[in-house]
């Protein structure tokens, strides 16, 4: 059994948190991933955010480097 | 979904792009990315960008001919004079990774682009953004909106890249964006 997936929750802070965090740090270290839907991103998104739908995380995950924060909307 | 596949440190953004107060871009994932192919060597992305920055000065001095008020001429004044140090900055960042000894002029006949930063021409920001010529909170709004966006692109088109010195080019022209972001948020806030 994956002990690991049940003991590292995501954690959730807000938006506004978010922003700080992000000013406080280069874009190259964090990712910042956009769950949503194509059609959403394209009519407002994070500046610099990478569209990955949710239904194509999973499939998806090569794309992220697992050593950076990441910062999921 | 990331836990237990190596993903450590998960956040989740609370509220969303609803909850989300700072600057955002817009267009889908391609938009102006024919600009930018992937292919393109250092020299030819550096070019590219540079064409960006070079289009944005070219549209506010043509603004300050424009503008009826002092306050808001000098204000096209420094947006473009920003746009200068921009182009300067990538300019000697191509002589630096190409070790070339090209003359600024004639690297400035290399500019092709009917673009500006982000890859919208000016006509597509204005109808986007329809600010107040008169107003100098409207006219900064604009110019943050246009680096949000050109920061985007930036961020997509070293996603694409598949030359590596071009992907470090573009991830340091995107953090740039970035930090001009910054003072343009400071110039907005000095006009409270």
């Amino acid at each position: 059994m994956r002990w690991k997936q049940f003991f590292t929750p995501a954690k959730s802070i807000h938006a506004t948190e978010a922003k700080k965090l992000m000013s406080e740090k280069s874009q190259d270290e964090f990712n910042l991933i956009d769950v949503r839907q194509p059609g959403e991103y394209e009519a407002r998104h994070i500046p610099g955010a990478k569209l990955i739908p949710i239904a194509e995380l999973d499939k998806r995950l090569d794309e992220i480097d697992p050593s950076k924060p990441t910062l999921l909307y | 979904m990331l836990a237990g596949k190596g993903f450590d440190n998960i956040i989740n953004v609370a509220g969303g792009i609803k909850a989300w107060d700072g600057q955002v871009a817009v267009g889908a994932e391609d938009l102006g990315l024919e600009l930018f192919t992937g292919k393109e060597s250092i020299d030819e992305t550096l070019v590219v960008a540079y064409s960006l920055e070079a289009g944005l000065r070219d549209f506010y001095l043509s603004m300050i001919e424009k503008g009826t008020a002092e306050d808001i001429r000098h204000l096209f004044e420094k947006l473009s004079e920003i746009e200068l140090k921009h182009q300067d900055r990538i300019f000697d960042m191509y002589l630096q990774v190409t070790g070339k000894k090209t003359a600024r002029e004639a690297f400035d006949k290399e500019i092709v682009i009917q673009a500006v930063e982000g890859g919208l021409t000016t006509d597509e920001y204005i109808n986007m953004f329809q600010p107040d010529w008169n107003s100098a909170v409207d006219i900064i709004s604009l110019a943050m909106s246009i680096e949000a966006q050109a920061l985007d692109l930036y961020t997509r088109a070293a996603d694409r890249s598949t030359e590596p010195h071009s992907v470090d080019a573009l991830k340091q022209i995107a953090a740039e964006e970035r930090m001009h972001l910054e003072q343009l948020g400071k110039l907005m806030d000095a006009q409270a």
